[in-house]
């Protein structure tokens, strides 16, 4: 006789099981769904706020990748220099994904005027590239402007610098720096044209920003600059731009790095906050798996008689473990399907409607973030799958228990229940 | 020719540390077409003696010869297999899924089996129409009385034609005259299609109907008497004529 291959007979089964106490059956469809629809939307909100932040940080003023001469990042020290031959202009101008980039100077320095001084760090911009890759020309508070060409004694200032030194638009200040050459570098009657509060304490507190060639002049630069800053259209490409411009430039002499090099620090905050918010997925997926068993369990306990029977009569424990698993199988699929819609719409929400997060600016400047403003989730076919599969995975181990047990009946002893 | 061979069969049971002897040293030989009743009250180790031969339990000591074959070397599955192939089984109550049909009850065992789906169906339709069913057929169990229920575990029992039916105090739960009924579509099927049936009871009726009558007692075999049945001579009711009473 042939005991192969059965046509769908645990499927029938177990469908018309799972649909025998439908209340429990919703009830455990409900745990699922509301479930894999939080993962998913914390998962968005989460991811929302990472691209904000990072993308706040990035076009503040680092842009996604910069080039400099190797040793700069480390000692940020106007000695490393580089000049930008046509190689690496080249490789710039002819990947597809670049927006944008700038030439920078960049020196630490000591800025005074009559009342007070501060330690700075001076960044030399050429006004019309600099808008292609940052956004401070967008900060500029109400009242100046953003350098423009043909500016040589313009600068623009921090909002914190400029409230520590007593500063406004129309003032002037010095500076006093070291050029390339070793030599003393120093400029008066720096006219204040425009001040800017970007958000990033650091920037608003110590950062000036002064025309190219005025900074190459007065730091003796030649035709040497400190970095390119390069600001590409899709920022989650920033790994593949970084390697293939790695790979064009080839210089051993020149670090090319990401703003994941630039800003450890924003990495680490993403890497610990998910790190955070994976336990709690885990206590979710958990609860989600512990009520499909419970359901599981159930229903294989009411029904220990049934399957007293069963085996009795010739069915093969594997067909009543294989029964079992299809029945948790079809729970978990629609509660799945359902979670992923609910949590994809609710997702969708946010994005259309972001969050905003005007009211926490002053905790978040604690934190070292730049502003928050209002925050779109972000929805990524890739969470409904990880959060589907990670449910599906767990609940179906959780399955097996309850699964072998029934399986595993004694069937002389299953028809003595009731 | 013996379809059942047991020989100096003992039961053993631990029953929260002492050793409770269920059956002591049984030797029973079943020939092929008995229609036999195993008496005895409760606790007197009838239905351990149809777990037994039924393979949904094992001796402590002795043999059992089914349908051929020594049970004690038969595996898991092999047991599993040999109930399907050649044994039917009706129990004293909630004898079917729940989710399936009346129909698709009696077409489990067949599908089991991998009959195919054309022979299936009309085989597990002219079963029911058999013991008067037809009509139920796609009623699901709790749509039918006891009485239905138990005769849909009849069809299911002998679909596939197997050589034993073990029915354990069948009509235990049903009224004197639809346990009558049940017990008329037994024999009548004993007698037309020559498959062994072997009850455990302790109703007298159904020691009336039995045509060999083994009286159990503390796990001894104290009696084995053949007998006519009550219902022999009696006209046959043609189980197609039946009438289905919810």
């Amino acid at each position: 006789m042939n005991h192969g291959k059965k046509p769908l007979i645990e499927a029938v089964l177990a469908w018309r099981n799972v649909w025998k106490n439908k209340r429990r059956t919703v009830l455990t469809l409900l745990t699922i769904m509301v479930g894999s629809a939080m993962v998913i939307l914390f998962m968005s909100l989460q991811e929302g706020a990472y691209d904000v932040i990072i993308e706040n940080a990035v076009s503040a003023n680092s842009g996604h990748i910069q080039i400099h001469e190797k040793g700069f990042w480390e000692f940020r020290s106007i000695d490393y220099a580089l000049i930008p031959d046509k190689r690496v202009i080249n490789a710039l101008k002819a990947d597809p994904s670049i927006a944008g980039y700038t030439e920078r100077v960049h020196a630490a320095g000591l800025v005074a005027n009559e009342e007070a001084s501060e330690i700075v760090f001076i960044q030399g911009v050429d006004p019309e590239m600099e808008k292609r890759v940052s956004s401070l020309h967008k900060a500029i508070r109400k009242g100046g402007r953003f350098l423009k060409p043909g500016d040589a004694t313009q600068i623009v200032i921090g909002q914190t610098l400029a409230e520590n030194l007593g500063v406004k638009v129309g003032d002037t200040l010095s500076i006093i720096s070291q050029g390339f050459d070793g030599s003393i570098a120093g400029l008066r009657d720096l006219s204040i044209v425009g001040i800017f509060k970007c958000g990033n304490p650091e920037y608003d507190r110590y950062l000036i920003l002064m025309p190219l060639g005025r900074a190459v002049e007065t730091f003796a630069m030649g035709k040497y600059i400190t970095s390119i800053a390069v600001r590409i259209h899709e920022g989650s490409l920033m790994p593949e731009v970084r390697e293939r411009l790695k790979n064009a430039i080839h210089d051993d002499r020149l670090e090319i790095m990401g703003w994941d090099d630039l800003m450890p620090e924003i990495m680490q905050y993403v890497v610990f906050d998910r790190a955070s918010a994976y336990i709690f997925y885990f206590v979710l997926y958990i609860t989600v798996a512990f009520g499909v068993l419970n359901t599981i369990q159930m229903s294989v306990f009411e029904r220990t008689r049934e399957f007293g029977i069963m085996l009795a009569i010739g069915t093969r424990p594997g067909r009543i473990l294989s029964m079992v698993v299809i029945e948790s199988l079809f729970i978990c699929i629609i509660g799945i399907i359902l979670g992923a819609l609910a949590g994809s719409a609710l997702s969708y929400y946010f994005i259309v409607s972001p969050i905003d997060y005007t009211e926490y600016q002053k905790e978040l400047e604690v934190w070292g973030f730049i502003t928050l403003t209002k925050v779109p989730a972000k929805l990524a076919f890739s969470y409904i799958i990880e959060t589907s599969l990670v449910v599906f995975i767990t609940s179906m181990l959780f399955t097996i228990i309850p699964a072998r047990r029934a399986a595993r009946l004694k069937p002389v002893e299953a028809i003595r229940k009731l | 020719m013996a379809i059942i061979n047991i020989q100096d069969l003992v039961k053993d049971y631990d029953t929260n540390g002492i050793a409770v002897r269920a059956l002591r040293n049984v030797v029973l030989t079943v020939e092929k077409g008995e229609f036999t009743a195993i008496a005895g009250p409760s606790g007197s180790g009838k239905t351990t003696l149809l777990n037994i031969i039924g393979g949904l339990d094992s001796p402590t000591s002795g043999t059992v010869h089914v349908v051929g074959k020594d049970l004690a070397v038969l595996s898991p599955k092999g047991l599993s297999d040999m109930r399907l192939e050649k044994i039917g089984f009706i129990f004293q109550a909630y004898n079917l899924i729940p989710v399936l049909t009346a129909l698709e009850n009696v077409e489990y065992i067949l599908l089991l089996q991998g009959t195919g789906k054309e022979e299936r169906r009309g085989r597990a339709m002219r079963i029911l129409e058999e013991v008067g069913l037809g009509k139920e057929i796609n009623r699901r169990p709790k749509e039918l009385s006891g009485g239905q229920q138990q005769r849909v575990a009849v069809a299911r029992a002998i679909v596939s034609e197997p050589e034993l039916v073990l029915a354990d105090e069948p009509t235990a739960n049903l009224d004197q005259k639809t346990g009558a009924g049940l017990l008329d579509l037994m024999h009548e099927l004993n007698h037309r299609k020559n498959i062994t049936f072997i009850f455990s009871t302790h109703d007298r009726m159904v020691m009336d109907y039995a045509e060999r009558l083994i009286s159990l007692t503390d796990g001894i075999i104290v009696s084995d008497e053949k007998k006519k049945s009550r219902r022999e001579g009696a006209v046959i009711t043609k189980p197609k004529k039946m009438k289905s009473k919810r």
